[in-house]
């Protein structure tokens, strides 16, 4: 085996300086990298970094993070995946939930075809009455008095005629 | 017959990997099978989204959507490969994305500040001196500070390679390049950082 710098084999000496790396490379490293500049230099700056990485340990994760995850699955599950789902205590298999779920739907749809039609509200006899304001009644009043007045003139004609 | 060849492929993938497994469970219906994938991942998950992004708060986010993406695809789910390499697949697309956004920039911890993280080094026969937390808080800034200044795949490569003890093919399969591409990116990676943090040896 030849020195890793010259040979570009950075990554035997990454393995190397972070105890990773196999035995045969192991042995050989162990009695080149005293004697070569180069090679030691690497690896001594290498677990430098390899101790400053191992400062950063992250902190515990929330407690509550399963049961976030469950509620973003919950409120991605669709309204007839919810309704399926109600009958799975009952440990049906999945075809016999499908079937029981359109039956519930079938139901429910004849119920609301068989409901009787509202019946029509009455109307009463004084909402028309109760709308009309006095003003109107008085012209209507006069509208007849005219219509009677109209009439007379035509039956006095028809009686000189008959004369 | 391409379901069950695959099938078949997966049987032998699941047999190195308990994860894979579990996932194929959850796949048939086992929903315990998702809880635990989630008790043993969501630890790594979190300090990776973490450790990249540097904001603890889009970092559980993200975790969250990392799982939920991964429930969402249990219908379609084969053992291809290693469940663990998906999963970082799904964490590193996600945090990567983030970072493109700037989204965590709004409300980025900032570096200097003590943001919860533990140093590791303490001293052992009790709480340490002020002064000696002091340092070591000095100390984790600067890991910090390094990190969060390397390009953002070098950065990728670097926390799973360090942190994840991932190998270069799995880090290859994550980032969806090749192996030399990782050796590439942790060559240039390590040598930033030799170089910003060779005054703490």
């Amino acid at each position: 085996m030849k020195c890793p710098m010259e040979t570009g084999q950075n990554e035997i000496l990454l393995a190397y300086s972070s105890g990773d790396a196999n035995a045969g490379d192991v042995l050989f490293l162990d009695g080149h990298v005293p004697g070569c500049a180069a090679c030691r230099a690497f690896v001594e700056a290498q677990r430098t970094v390899w101790d400053a990485l191992d400062v950063w340990e992250a902190a515990p994760v929330a407690s509550d993070f399963n049961r976030q995850v469950f509620q973003r699955i919950d409120g991605q599950v669709s309204w007839w995946q919810r309704m399926l789902r109600s009958f799975e205590p009952l440990g049906l298999r999945p075809g016999i939930t499908l079937a029981a779920s359109a039956g519930v739907i079938l139901m429910a749809g004849l119920l609301i075809q068989r409901a009787p039609a509202p019946l029509p509200v009455p109307q009463r006899d004084t909402a028309q009455m109760e709308t009309v304001q006095p003003e109107q009644l008085v012209l209507a009043l006069d509208e007849m008095e005219a219509l009677s007045q109209l009439s007379r003139p035509v039956h006095a004609e028809k009686a000189n005629s008959e004369m | 017959m391409e379901q069950r060849v695959n099938r078949d492929v997966g049987a032998g993938a699941t047999d190195s990997d308990p994860d894979a497994e579990l996932m194929v469970r959850v796949r048939d219906g086992d929903a315990a099978s998702f809880g635990a994938l989630l008790d043993k991942h969501r630890m790594p998950v979190v300090h990776f989204l973490y450790r990249m992004i540097q904001n603890r708060a889009v970092a559980e986010e993200l975790a969250q959507e990392v799982f939920l993406r991964v429930y969402r695809s249990r219908a379609t789910y084969e053992p291809t490969a290693k469940f663990t390499t998906w999963m970082f697949r799904i964490a590193t697309h996600l945090a990567l994305n983030s970072l493109r956004d700037g989204k965590h920039e709004r409300t980025q911890e900032h570096l200097d500040q003590s943001s919860g993280d533990l140093p590791a080094r303490q001293v052992p026969d009790g709480r340490p001196s002020v002064e000696q937390s002091m340092v070591n808080q000095a100390r984790l800034g600067e890991v910090r500070r390094a990190v969060a200044a390397l390009p953002e795949k070098q950065r990728a490569a670097v926390l799973m390679h360090k942190y994840q003890e991932m190998e270069y093919k799995q880090i290859a399969e994550v980032l969806g390049c090749s192996e030399s591409a990782v050796k590439s990116l942790l060559f240039r990676a390590y040598e930033t950082l030799r170089a910003r943090l060779a005054h703490m040896a």
